[in-house]
């Protein structure tokens, strides 16, 4: 089975005794220092906040309100799919039903839109509670199941009842700021979708170093020794579900504010929920940054595929050539893949990337063989990462 | 910060600086071709709508050659520039955002559906561009206050079948139908044809027996059937697209059931409609906007030349989408121009005013754009397509009761 | 509700539940020998439906003879992808990653079939298309019965293979323990391939019984997932009797309430009975203990 991270498992044991003195100055020789990785992050948020001075026309602009609003949506799931490892193909329910509650309550209750939409996040964070608790009781395939399940239910509720939702003659929200020109609403929405994305942003960064993160994480890699070890493993999946129905919502009402139109095939739809899928692994779904850069090639894919190959299947393809890839060759996302790359071109350096158990066990055996360089902290950093000591460890050491 | 974290940061941004140029790169806007007319459209030529969708585009492409041949629009060449929407409304707003600021196109036509006419046309409104369309005939289309919108079609659904429903009320009470049978998928164009004629038939006072509706992607209609053929209703009426028709039809055959009436939007208008049920289609009924046969002197060339491009007559999508351009180079060539910007407005405030002549005959709006005349009836008989409502157009007898299918 | 029109969903209804126990037994199957949920299948079986109305098209022939062909290569690509895709999948992550690979699959045979022939929906013309007969005053179209039948003896030969070959007891055994199967000298690998090819193969014969009565599009395949995982859960995650069971009383569930409630509210017993199996009784109404764990 040779996927980058097999070998790397095959390798480690032989490599390391070699390397392991050297294992500092190796990572430091391909990782630049911390002021540049400060300019790196500082030029990368330039480029975002800057894109809308940068797109030549309202079209890329508008592209760029689809980037932003995918990467919110494919950032949420990972909350869930990441942490967890639980793989919902249904989160374009949540979407739907943000987008659907804001619209809802705009045309109801004629409330402000933004109010609409953070109470229509409130709303679906309600509703999710019941939900969780009965789509939790099962794992793996039964819960992939469930969620799609739940997709296609909502479907056929939002459709038929049609007092409520508009059915099939769909439902119209106004425009928030109703005399904007159209470029001018793509940039204000671009923005206020990189707000979201900053929010969930921070609010992965805060949990993937909690006590809660690491049970998470816990739960990932097994979660009956996880059971065993005390994590309190159905709330803590209930939680992290919540929260990753709660963005995933918050991002459908502000795609429903930009957009204007719904229709239930189009937001109850098992593609959306793939779109998420896909963009979170290919990215790395268990890196801060996965999603978002997953977002970004995807995104950027689809439009091209379309603008390429526009009248034929082909883009569907595309698009199913890259999920295929994806799942088989880097399952990890392409952030790992390309980091496991560099290493193996550059000097020999250690892997502080999550690791499971089977190879964490390789690992240690290999590195209690080698392990007369005192200076070597690799294997309990290794661990660290499901480990709330684990942050210290790395900071320290950058 | 974690080291995993800054790694991933120069990734991140190494990937979107990239990914930004990519989209950037993508396509380029078109540079000073000022003797062409460029024309966007965006179509669904894959999934659900794929079937009427590339009947659309067939009329397109006629129409163009058949512009092209005659020099053109003010002289320039007409080109057209077609994006696939997938049968996705994001997709179509997508498109036509696309067509408008990145190709920059001169002029844009309509998608096919009502369910994505009205986020496309959203957007042809905010960018200011008019809007004829070939396929958005549901009411929602015309309450959302569009001012660019014109519907390329004689009548809007809920008038599709008026012609039918005013000889079935002028038959003597003895003769009429006396039950209604009524299966009607929820999408807001099939729903519009069927309640329009359902409403006027119970206001005459036939008794609506079975009134079903089903979701698009419903792939069981045996119990539709059933249910039907149990109420032994003297007509049925089926709100449907295309496969939907196909398959109540046949389940209907299935169970033996022999109406004295059937009528079905869309699918009987379609060339595809008679190889899936072969011969038994005798006596069906269905609205259309259109016949290969009307003497309107364009349509006499926009047949032959259909049928010298792609071999067989053309139907109502093509039709439409015939029509289509055919309202748009009206207003181009009687204003003058063809561009985006003050021009646009030039064009909705011609075609406001004025009636255009098409190959399904004089077309003409009211103030929302909803075309101001009625459709046709057509029916199976002795196996052709043949108009049979109104009477002055009529080009066979109309046949009541249907014989057996 | 009269009792004939009560008669006649009756009937359909057991039509109906024959074909969704052939086109649910593979995806049952699948699960029992691999832990996958393979999102692909009914993608799979409107491939089927395609090749037969492609078959009929080009030779005229009736397109239940095109299972002559199609049944022995879709047992071939299962054994392939079950060999070369799912086994180089990471074992910890198996069941997630391999939904997300079929879902894949699924797109590259919808896209492939727009490529090849159109979006254009497509039905086969047959001559016998709408013949029927009297059954106690319902009607029963000839169509569904052959593919009633079709479905009957499929699963029968199913069953036959799974009680009384060596084979059928080392699939059960594979399905049922995989590792104490290697204990005893059972290569589970092969088995699985083998098995994973019986699940498509089943796959060719549903396809083509949904190809006799029904109007096909490339993306047909999205309708009919969802209440074939329902039926599947319901019978027991691996269950072949079960999913036998569930689909015949969902099938026959859909139909009577559809009568009563129309369609839109019929379809969602599929979705009702599937949280309501996973509430009550996780590991299914009809069998297998497997559902709770995957």
């Amino acid at each position: 089975m040779p996927n980058a991270s097999d070998t790397e498992t095959v390798r480690a044991p032989g490599a390391r005794p070699a390397a392991a003195g050297s294992a500092r100055a190796g990572r430091g020789g391909f990782l630049l220092p911390p002021w540049a990785r400060w300019a790196g992050l500082a030029l990368g948020a330039a480029l975002v906040l800057l894109f809308p001075e940068l797109s030549p026309n309202a079209y890329v602009l508008s592209a760029g309100v689809i980037v932003a609003s995918y990467a919110c949506t494919a950032t949420a799931w990972s909350f869930m799919g990441g942490f967890t490892g639980y793989v919902s193909l249904g989160h374009a329910a949540f979407f739907g039903l943000g987008a659907y509650g804001t619209g809802i309550l705009i045309r109801d209750l004629d409330l402000q839109p933004f109010l609409a939409w953070l109470l229509s996040g409130l709303i679906v964070l309600v509703i999710t509670v019941p939900i969780g608790i009965a789509a939790l009781r099962v794992r793996g395939a039964s819960f992939v199941i469930v969620s799609i399940s739940f997709v296609l239910i909502l479907l056929l509720v939002f459709q038929a009842w049609e007092g409520f939702t508009g059915g099939a003659n769909g439902l119209n929200v106004p425009r928030p700021f109703a005399d904007l020109y159209r470029p001018d609403h793509h940039r204000i929405f671009y923005y206020l979708f990189v707000a979201l994305l900053a929010a969930m942003l921070v609010s992965w960064w805060a949990i993937d170093r909690s006590r809660f993160g690491a049970g998470l994480k816990a739960i990932r890699e097994d979660e009956d020794k996880a059971e065993a070890l005390g994590v309190p493993t159905r709330d803590y999946k209930l939680a992290a579900y919540l929260v990753s129905a709660t963005f995933t919502a918050l991002a459908g009402g502000m795609y429903a504010l930009w957009f204007g139109d719904l229709d239930p095939i189009f937001q109850f739809s098992i593609l959306l929920g793939a779109y998420m899928v896909l963009m979170a692994l290919l990215g790395g779904a268990r890196h801060l940054f996965g999603p978002l850069v997953g977002a970004v090639v995807v995104g950027s894919a689809l439009e091209y595929f379309k603008l390429e190959f526009g009248d034929t299947q082909l883009h569907l393809v595309a698009t199913a050539l890259l999920l295929g890839v994806v799942v088989l060759f880097m399952p990890d996302g392409v952030i790992p893949a390309a980091t496991a790359l560099l290493r193996r071109l550059g000097p020999q350096a250690s892997s502080i990337r999550e690791i499971t158990a089977e190879e964490l066990l390789a690992r240690n055996r290999a590195a209690s063989g080698g392990s007369a360089d005192p200076a070597d902290p690799l294997p309990t950093e290794g661990a660290g990462d499901s480990d709330p000591a684990g942050p210290g460890n790395q900071r320290k050491e950058g | 910060m974690g080291m995993r974290q800054r790694r991933a940061l120069s990734w991140a941004a190494a990937l979107s600086a990239s990914a930004l140029l990519l989209t950037a790169c993508a396509g380029d806007p078109r540079g000073g071709q000022e003797d062409t007319v460029l024309i966007g459209v965006s179509l669904p030529l894959t999934g659900d709508f794929s079937e009427p969708g590339k009947g659309v585009q067939r009329g397109y492409e006629a129409w163009v050659e058949a512009v092209n041949a005659n020099g053109g629009l003010l002289g320039r060449r007409v080109e057209l520039l077609i994006l696939d929407d997938q049968s996705a409304a994001d997709r179509v707003v997508q498109d036509y955002e696309a067509l408008i600021a990145l190709h920059e196109v001169d002029l844009v036509f309509g998608p096919f559906s009502t369910r994505l006419v009205i986020p496309s046309a959203r957007v042809a409104e905010e960018y200011g561009m008019l809007f004829v369309e070939p396929a958005g005939a549901a009411n929602e289309v015309f309450e959302q206050g569009f001012e660019n919108l014109f519907y390329a079609a004689p009548a809007v659904a809920n008038d599709h079948y008026n012609n039918l429903a005013d000889h079935i009320l002028s038959l003597p009470e003895g003769e009429r139908p006396q039950t209604v049978a009524v299966a009607s998928m929820d999408d807001p164009f099939a729903q519009a044809t069927a309640y329009g004629l359902r409403d006027r038939l119970a206001e005459g006072g036939l008794e609506i027996v079975v009134d079903e509706e089903y979701p698009p992607n419903t792939t069981d209609f045996s119990s539709i059937a059933a249910k039907i053929n149990a109420s032994d209703a003297d007509m049925v009426i089926g709100g449907t697209q295309y496969q939907d028709a196909v398959n109540i039809i046949v389940q209907l055959q299935q169970l033996d059931y022999q109406p004295q009436l059937a009528a079905f939007s869309t699918a009987p208008t379609n060339p595809e409609f008679t190889a899936a049920i072969g011969s038994r289609t005798e006596g069906i009924l269905a609205p259309t906007g259109y016949t290969p046969d009307a003497t309107y002197p364009s349509n006499v060339e926009f047949v032959e030349l259909y049928q010298e491009m792609f071999g067989t007559l053309p139907s109502e999508d093509e039709a439409n989408a015939y029509t289509t351009g055919q309202v748009v180079a009206a207003a181009v060539e009687a204003v003058g121009c063809a561009e985006q910007g003050e021009c646009q407005e030039r064009l909705v405030d011609w075609l406001g005013e004025n009636e255009v002549e098409t190959i399904v005959g004089p077309l003409s709006w009211d103030d929302r754009g909803r075309p101001e005349g009625a459709h046709l009836i057509q029916q199976f008989v002795d196996g052709e397509v043949r108009i049979v409502l109104p009477e002055e157009t009529r080009e066979a007898d109309f046949v009541f009761p249907k014989p057996e299918w | 509700m009269d009792g004939t029109l009560l008669f006649q969903s009756l009937v359909l209804g057991v039509l109906l539940g024959g074909l969704y126990a052939i086109l649910a037994a593979g995806l049952t199957l699948y699960f029992g020998v691999m832990r996958v949920v393979m999102i692909a299948h009914s993608a799979f079986v409107i491939l089927a439906a395609y090749l037969a109305w492609f078959f009929h098209q080009e030779t005229g022939l009736d397109p239940l003879f095109s299972m002559v062909l199609t049944v022995p290569l879709f047992f071939g690509i299962g054994v392939l992808m079950q060999r070369l895709l799912i086994t180089r999948l990471r074992p910890a992550t198996l069941t997630m990653m391999s939904v997300l690979l079929t879902f894949a699959i699924a797109l590259l045979i919808e896209g492939l079939l727009g490529l090849f022939w159109s979006g254009t929906q497509r039905r086969i013309q047959l001559s016998y298309s709408g013949a029927n007969f009297e059954f106690f005053g319902a009607r029963v179209a000839v169509v569904k019965l052959i593919a009633f039948g079709l479905a009957v003896v499929a699963l029968a030969l199913l069953f036959l293979l799974m009680k009384k070959t060596r084979f059928g007891q080392a699939l059960r055994a594979t399905i049922q323990h995989k590792e104490a199967a290697q204990l005893v000298g059972i290569k589970t690998d092969r088995v699985a391939g083998i098995g994973f090819g019986i699940g498509l193969a089943t796959a060719a014969v549903g396809g083509t019984a949904l190809s006799l009565d029904a109007t096909i599009y490339p993306s047909l395949h999205w309708s009919w997932i969802g209440p074939l995982m329902a039926i599947i859960v319901v019978g027991g995650l691996g269950s072949i009797p079960g999913t036998a069971i569930a689909a015949l009383v969902l099938g026959i569930g859909q139909s009577l309430l559809q009568v009563e409630l129309g369609t839109t509210w019929a379809q969602t017993l599929f979705y009702v009975a599937l949280f309501a199996t996973l509430m009550l009784r996780p590991q299914g109404f009809f069998g297998g203990r497997l559902a709770q764990r995957f």
